[in-house]
């Protein structure tokens, strides 16, 4: 799986603008994901996305990239945990440091 | 009449170094949830995680005189329970890496995607079990991440700090933070691409006799 050499793209759909794919999968996306992108680019983006599937489910899928990391964040954090903390600093340190 | 504001992070600090034991109780209240998220980023274990937590607070107790008031406490303290949970990690086990560079996607000469696809991404996050499996992969591929990367993604996108405190706690700049952040993301996205395909190879190979 190793990003290797490049091969003969099958198709070119998306021939009619400045950005490729890999401009925008691997330059532009964040941004433009984040808004922080000048709007002139963010109209360029937007325009080569009306004109290339692969690249719009390609969003789709680090969309849902993003969603599935959101929902890892630890939600069961122990009950006791905080009272279990501070016993446990109190026995080491006593009243003094 | 409730007014009282909760006091800042730099009361509680001034407070525990003079030795209010009250002090160090909210410190604990305010923080530890946020410790125990970012320590199980790291360690991936609930109980390593739980101990992890307690050790960092152990340290702040201990080396809170050493801490410099004129810098942000959070950042400060955070890099404390990174530097925890792993030098934890280093004692349980060697950590599998990868490279970055294995795992991102390809591209034709011609700029075009090379895939692999991932058509139905958001109608699989959409099913609670396939969700739920997503989420167990996604955390298992930030695990083979080097930890420049791992930080990024784990604090930015699982625990939702701002980019800005991130980049705070790790002593790096905001590009560098989105560079490292992208990347990370493009693995983690090309890992669960790579799992989603249709299970072409797993054709049971002809029993060889």
């Amino acid at each position: 799986m190793t990003k290797g050499k490049k091969t003969r793209s099958p198709s070119a759909h998306c021939h009619t603008d400045e950005i490729t794919c890999e401009r925008l999968v691997m330059e532009a996306l964040y941004d433009f994901e984040e808004g922080t992108m000048p709007e002139t680019e963010r109209a360029l983006l937007e325009r080569h996305l009306g004109l290339c599937p692969p690249c719009v489910r390609f969003l789709d899928s680090y969309r849902a990239t993003g969603k599935t990391l959101r929902a890892l964040k630890p939600r069961d954090i122990p009950p006791s945990l905080a009272q279990t903390v501070f016993q446990f600093v109190k026995e080491r340190c006593g009243k003094k440091r | 009449m409730d007014g009282v504001s909760a006091p800042s992070d730099l009361d509680l600090v001034r407070r525990i170094k003079a030795g209010d034991e009250r002090a160090l109780e909210q410190m604990i209240e305010r923080y530890h949830a946020r410790v125990y998220s970012l320590s199980y980023g790291v360690l991936r274990n609930a109980e390593d995680a739980e101990e992890s937590t307690q050790d960092t607070f152990l340290t702040l107790y201990r080396k809170i005189g050493t801490f410099d008031e004129s810098k942000k406490f959070f950042s400060w303290f955070y890099r404390v329970a990174l530097n925890q949970a792993y030098s934890r990690a280093r004692r349980r086990k060697p950590a599998a890496r990868i490279s970055i560079q294995e795992h991102l996607p390809r591209f034709h000469n011609d700029g075009h995607l090379a895939g692999p696809d991932w058509a139905d991404a958001s109608v699989a996050i959409e099913s609670e079990a396939s969700a739920r499996e997503l989420a167990r992969r996604a955390e298992e591929f930030i695990g083979e991440l080097p930890r420049t990367y791992r930080d990024v993604i784990w604090m930015a996108d699982v625990e939702e700090m701002p980019a800005a405190q991130v980049a705070e706690v790790l002593g790096i700049s905001i590009p560098a933070l989105k560079s490292r952040l992208h990347r990370a993301r493009l693995h983690v996205r090309q890992r669960l691409a790579e799992i989603s395909r249709p299970a072409r190879r797993a054709v049971p190979r002809e029993a060889a006799g």
